[in-house]
């Protein structure tokens, strides 16, 4: 929470903060294809993450899905380091009514670490194409 | 018989096997050749070469084909051939499934995203389904083989395209490199050092003296090496400061000077290419002249008569006799049941699970085992075949790090015309869930930027029009391909693949050619052989 406030704070402060990756912005790019700005997803294809019992409940589980991904969901491991996912998941669980607790980082790391998700990737280590 | 493999492309099919298999047809039928490929762990799926040669007729039998995508509109061709009537039920007004090419015209609209009409010039077209078709994927070619779809060669491997890594670590990062820069380099250094180090006698322990001295001449051949003292110092097939050419000047040209090995190490740049290509990958490759939708047209011109678009399915229902699958006219509203003897269903699992079934719970739970890959491509109208005129560059693909970029694919047909469409980018998973995050003209922008640091001055001021898809939103598919994780192929893959009641399931998602159009019409081929057979045995 005390990093959210921060930011908040840097972004009213002006210019700097702009720079700085947000909870929505990386929600808006990393996620709001599929579920939308308006987290209400599209039915029939993707969930709605706005009043999901799932998103709002056990963060580890959430962390989880996100790192490892699920069903057509891509996983995040990958690409996303422990930070941004935490930022993100702690605007989905906070934005559009949904009021569960924030997620930290040190979370995301343990998650992490105990699932076997996959480490950060460096571009150069990236997989070939193979269709 | 028709389902030996082809013995010049599958070597490793003993030939015991394949006549013991003859013999059991021969003795059984096909039932009991199923059972003996079962009882000899091989899968009748393992690639084939025709269709299955079906005996007997299906007339008054009904086929319900779910889905005009390849493995429906293979089904449909097939099983009327022997009779039976197929109703094809598609919710799109066109037949090809995945199996489209955008040119002037095309509509695509991806949930949750803006319209777009490709505005391409006539005559240009990307391929932004399927766009490759490996020569051992002889299914595929099977059929355009049989409706005549002219192929031309589809370049996958250019030497003298560029790869070019921004994050490459130490001094190349950033640098523009011919592939052929990279592979002579990595190769005649790893050779130099290995055909020094068997020299000097450090690898005794592993090779005898015979041995020894056949693989020093092996890597002095392989890699350009002086047979003097083993040393690699370039070769001309890392191209020339000045090429060579007429008279004395240039002449003989002058040489190149190879990259620092610590450098090339560094950059890992030789990361891109393997001993070998992978088997899907390998030249030859083709593609049909003028769009790979060529296909699915060839398949439209013969059974779309039994198509019904723009129809949704709403429900399926496995009765004992029969199946009811209920739809719904897309233009009308108007609900009607279509029931046939049996059904074929060839929508995407992650579609299909979402759509309203009496499947068992074990069923349905296999229906969510599968993933399905996000996936990006972008088709690049640019003004000026510059990769051809300034840079020698025919086809092929340059290579890059940038984060959802990939590949820069040049086209592989109409050489040195006016105008030439690429491919921008292609990305999956994460990635592609971040760039169709974008519109159309962000994506295009995005595109854009990576070509530019490449080709400078000429990319982005050559630059026409775009057509782009992020294929897990769009309708009807939620995805590019399946993608099977360990624990899923072994356990929800063989339920769906055995299906349930009188349903089947077909499509590249019941292969293990996943994402390709030959494990659509393979998968087809399989399922309705069974289909087949159960019919005719009731």
């Amino acid at each position: 929470m005390h990093r959210l406030v921060l930011i908040a704070m840097l972004a009213a402060a002006g210019q700097a903060a702009a720079q700085a990756p947000d909870g929505k912005t990386l929600f808006a790019k990393n996620c709001a294809a599929c579920h939308q700005v308006t987290g209400a997803g599209i039915p029939g294809a993707f969930p709605a993450l706005r009043g999901n019992a799932f998103v709002q409940g056990d963060a580890a589980a959430v962390i989880a899905t996100v790192l490892k991904g699920r069903g057509g969901m891509p996983a995040f491991g990958a690409t996303l380091d422990d930070e941004k996912i935490a930022l993100a998941l702690s605007y989905v669980r906070s934005a559009w009514g949904n009021q569960a607790g924030a997620v930290d980082a040190a979370t995301v790391q343990a998650v992490r670490s105990g699932s076997g998700a996959a480490a950060v990737t460096k571009p150069q280590d990236k997989g070939t194409i193979i269709h | 018989m028709s389902t030996t493999p082809n013995d010049a492309l599958h070597p490793s099919t003993a030939p015991s096997r394949r006549d013991f298999l003859a013999k059991a047809v021969a003795i059984g039928g096909s039932g009991f050749l199923l059972a003996s490929m079962k009882a000899w762990g091989m899968d009748i799926a393992s690639t084939r070469d025709v269709p299955p040669e079906l005996q007997g007729s299906g007339k008054g039998k009904t086929i319900v084909i779910l889905g005009a995508g390849l493995a429906g509109l293979t089904a449909a061709y097939e099983m009327s051939k022997l009779g039976y009537n197929c109703k094809v039920i598609e919710a799109r007004a066109f037949a090809g499934g995945r199996c489209q090419t955008a040119r002037s015209g095309k509509v695509l609209e991806e949930l949750g995203g803006e319209k777009q009409v490709c505005a391409f010039d006539q005559g240009q077209y990307i391929n932004f389904g399927p766009w490759r078709i490996p020569f051992n994927h002889r299914s595929t070619l099977h059929y355009t083989s049989e409706f005549g779809v002219p192929l031309e060669l589809f370049n996958n491997d250019n030497d003298a395209a560029y790869i070019y890594n921004d994050n490459a670590p130490g001094p190349l990062a950033g640098r523009r490199l011919r592939q052929y820069e990279v592979k002579a380099d990595m190769r005649g250094y790893v050779d130099e050092l290995l055909a020094k180090s068997l020299k000097g006698g450090a690898m005794d322990q592993q090779v005898t003296a015979a041995d020894r001295d056949l693989l020093i001449d092996y890597l002095a051949n392989e890699g350009y090496l002086s047979k003097k003292d083993l040393r690699y110092r370039g070769t001309d097939g890392r191209g020339f400061k000045v090429n060579p050419g007429a008279g004395v000047a240039p002449g003989p040209g002058v040489p190149s000077d190879p990259l620092a090995f610590s450098d090339l190490l560094q950059s890992r740049l030789g990361h891109f290419y393997h001993s070998v290509h992978e088997f899907t990958q390998q030249a030859t490759m083709l593609q049909p002249v003028g769009g790979m939708d060529q296909i699915a047209k060839g398949f439209e011109k013969r059974v779309g008569k039994m198509i019904r678009y723009q129809t949704e399915v709403t429900s399926v229902r496995n009765l004992a006799d029969k199946v009811e699958v209920h739809v719904k006219d897309l233009r009308t509203g108007a609900a009607s049941v279509v029931s046939g003897d049996f059904c074929l269903c060839t929508i995407p699992l992650s579609v299909l699970r979402q759509i309203d079934t009496n499947f068992s719970d074990k069923f349905k739970t296999a229906l969510q085992g599968a993933a399905y890959a996000p996936v990006c491509k972008i088709g690049l109208q640019m003004k000026r075949r510059f990769w051809e005129e300034d840079h020698g560059i025919y086809g092929g693909h340059v290579y890059t790090d940038t984060k959802g970029i990939n590949l820069i694919s040049l086209p592989s047909g109409n050489w040195q015309g006016k105008k030439g469409t690429l491919l921008g980018f292609y990305n999956f998973g994460a990635e592609a869930a971040e760039i169709s995050a974008m519109s159309n003209r962000e994506r295009a922008d995005y595109a854009l930027a990576a070509g530019e640091k490449i080709f400078p001055g000429h990319y982005r001021s050559s630059f026409d029009s775009a057509f782009s898809v992020g294929w897990h939103r769009v309708k009807y598919n939620l995805g590019g391909w399946a993608e099977w994780s360990e624990e899923a192929r072994a356990q929800a893959y063989p339920v769906l693949v055995e299906g349930e009641g009188r349903t089947l399931l077909a499509g590249e998602h019941m292969s293990h050619l996943g994402g390709w159009q030959a494990g659509a019409i393979e998968s087809s081929w399989q399922q309705i052989g069974r289909i087949h057979q159960r019919l005719s045995a009731a």
